[in-house]
């Protein structure tokens, strides 16, 4: 039997769909009647039934795929799981972030300068044993990435293999893999919020530093809202349901318009904490101790830099 | 023991290879049975033993070197099918990064170092064990008890060192087959020079003396060390010595589980153990030339009068550090950067395939 509660596709009522998820509501927001019954009256023997609970009822739903909202749902919570739980955690012996990612930068500069294997081998070694001890989600981000990385710029060699330059070959696939590897230890090791002082310590200008302060900040909240849409989308859509993917630009309005609220609203808030456009250069505690220790390592590669540049 | 590239013909290496897959397969199923997940990363660190253990050469009477393999000590600390797995992960490491042992002689490589060698090592130590524990049964049981530990090193000494010179055997049948399999119309070989007559006593004379030795020293060294260091490295039922498996199978008394501080020591412990090694690894350069079998083919040529047509042509593969070295670099600091590579893409690798398994919960017997 069809049931008037098969509920209307979620539409562009985007505000019910947020509000009444699991309420049996339809797209005007009312609360959907059951079916008008007939009054007709049997009578049994153990009394007088209405002729409509006498029928039997097996209802199934069409068969519906709402494959896409599923797939959005995963991606969405995916990413929302990296961002919440896999912020870069600091260790005891990690140098002060504007370090860290100054070590970062010439490492990286370095490595790609060095016109040998030997001293791209020197820092494939050094980000090997830092990305063997992170922690396990970390690593296998590290590795997934790096490594994809460097599958993908031996793929783009294949080449040279054939042109009789093989070493050529590997020596820029490991020095990818040593450059992204460099790139993963300092994003998966530094908190985002240290990352983005550590930037204005080098004087990247605030607007570009709010941008990125702002947007890392956002994506977890509207990804919220955005799952909260699309599971809200996927409850009410029993049966078969064509229009659905119609609904797609519904969930993406929302997201929008929450997001320009959550954009004033934090203007605001920034304002009244006295926030006026201009991020403070990193004060003196933030560098700690063994930042020298650090340093000092960082001058012995770049001493092996050179030596190995005359040497090969 | 690593044999090189061409120095088997390729149908040789094919039908190692081909014995070898059902072999693996086997491994990788029981090790996901019998491995918790939280302690395939510890696989990584047995394999990075190993992989240290083999870069140790030893002087060998005659001129030529051989090296310690662990693979006893792998297979009495976590089982030998683990074993196989490990053993065979760090030589493909070693083939493909450091050119040491061939990328097509795989398979053989495998067949002898991590196969044979955990398998009649760890049946020669359950022998021995048990033969030990029927003893003691005779004796006070207390007396027995504190012997254990000991008894257990004995153990595993005769094991390490049967199983390495059982797998010295096997390469050397592998390389004393090949002038009678495949030799020219001249007579002469293609691929392995040396016949059954020479490569079995050449190759067992050197592990049955030196480097069996240096086996046994390496397993019962690093064995003694994390039994003590570490008691809880290893799985339950791996290790027969009934001391050496109680603190380690916390399900059975959940008052022996270790506690926090009593893992991380065990993991500085083992991490220190590592690093020093990984330091000492220059020490293996003090022995010169090369190991039996190793040879390059100019040498080859000038030893037996001819370059084999099969290696002269033959097909090589471009490592990344060749024979642990790099030109610019001395020596022994190209060891030690080939160490640090090989030991923190072991334990990379098992703890990615860590990441990768189901975790399970034990809930008991059923």
């Amino acid at each position: 039997m069809e049931r008037a509660s098969e509920i209307t596709p979620l539409g562009n009522t985007l505000p019910v769909a947020l509000g009444g998820i699991l309420t049996n509501q339809d797209s005007t927001g009312k609360k959907a009647a059951p079916e008008p019954t007939t009054s007709k009256v049997v009578d049994t023997a153990a009394g007088s039934l209405p002729a409509w609970l006498l029928e039997s009822e097996a209802y199934e739903p069409a068969p519906d795929r709402d494959g896409f909202v599923q797939k959005s749902l995963l991606s969405l919570t995916g990413v929302l799981s990296r961002l919440r739980l896999d912020d870069g955690q600091a260790t005891r012996f990690s140098p002060s972030a504007p370090v860290k990612l100054a070590m970062g930068f010439a490492l990286i500069l370095m490595t790609s300068l060095s016109s040998n294997f030997a001293f791209t081998l020197v820092v494939l070694a050094a980000v090997l044993v830092r990305i063997a001890a992170l922690p396990q989600k970390a690593l296998q981000r590290a590795v997934g990435v790096s490594f994809a990385a460097a599958g993908m710029s031996a793929l783009i060699m294949i080449p040279a293999l054939f042109l009789g330059q093989s070493r050529s070959a590997l020596l820029v696939g490991t020095k990818v893999l040593a450059s992204v590897g460099i790139a993963m230890v300092v994003a998966l090791s530094t908190p985002v919020h240290q990352l983005t002082s550590a930037l204005r310590t080098f004087h990247v200008s605030n607007l570009v530093i709010m941008t990125i302060e702002l947007a890392l900040k956002s994506i977890v909240t509207l990804g919220n809202v955005a799952v909260e849409v699309l599971r809200a989308l996927s409850l009410r859509s029993v049966g078969k349901n064509r229009a659905k993917g119609t609904s797609m630009g519904g969930v993406g309005g929302v997201t929008f318009l929450k997001a320009n609220e959550a954009a004033r609203t934090t203007a605001d808030a920034m304002r009244c904490r006295g926030f006026e456009g201009e991020y403070q250069a990193v004060a003196r505690e933030a560098y700690k101790p063994i930042d020298f220790a650090w340093l000092a390592a960082l001058a012995v590669v770049v001493f092996a830099f050179v030596y190995l540049q005359g040497v090969a | 023991m690593h044999i090189p590239e061409n120095y088997l013909s390729p149908s040789t290496c094919g039908v190692m290879g081909a014995v070898m897959v059902p072999v693996w397969l086997h491994a990788a199923k029981k090790v996901r049975q019998s491995i918790p997940r939280e302690k395939m990363p510890l696989l990584g660190v047995a394999a990075a033993f190993s992989f240290l253990a083999m870069m140790f050469n030893v002087p060998i009477p005659g001129g030529t070197t051989g090296h310690a393999v662990c693979g006893t000590l792998v297979a009495i600390l976590f089982g030998p099918w683990a074993a196989v797995l490990t053993i065979s992960i760090a030589l493909a490491i070693q083939a493909v990064l450091f050119g040491d042992g061939g990328v097509l002689a795989l398979g053989a490589n495998c067949f002898n170092m991590a196969f044979v060698l955990p398998m009649v090592g760890y049946g020669i130590y359950t022998l021995v064990m048990h033969a030990f524990s029927s003893t003691a049964k005779k004796n006070h049981a207390h007396q027995a008890a504190t012997k254990a530990p000991a008894l257990e090193l004995v153990a595993a000494g005769i094991g390490s060192y049967v199983g390495i010179n059982a797998a010295a055997l096997c390469a050397a049948i592998e390389f004393g087959i090949q002038p009678l399999l495949f030799s020219n119309a001249a007579g002469q070989a293609l691929y392995c020079p040396y016949p059954l007559w020479v490569s079995i006593p050449a190759m067992l004379a050197g592990h049955l003396s030196v480097a069996g030795t240096a086996e046994a020293i390496f397993t019962v060294g690093i064995l003694a060390y994390v039994r003590k260091a570490a008691p809880s490295f290893g799985i339950a039922g791996a290790s027969i010595a009934p001391s050496a498996a109680e603190p380690a199978t916390p399900s059975t008394a959940g008052s022996s589980a270790p506690s926090v501080a009593q893992t991380r020591k065990a993991r500085l412990s083992l991490a220190a153990l590592l690093a020093a090694l990984v330091i000492l690894t220059p020490l293996g350069l003090l022995a010169t030339g090369d190991a039996w079998g190793e040879w390059a083919t100019q040498d080859v040529a000038e030893s037996v009068g001819y370059a084999p047509a099969g290696m002269a042509n033959g097909w090589e593969w471009q490592s990344l550090l060749p024979d642990y070295s790099l030109g610019a670099l001395p020596d022994w600091a190209g060891y030690v950067l080939s160490a640090v590579i090989g030991v923190a893409l072991l334990v990379i690798v098992f703890r990615v395939i860590a990441a990768g398994m189901k975790s399970r919960v034990d809930f008991g017997t059923r």
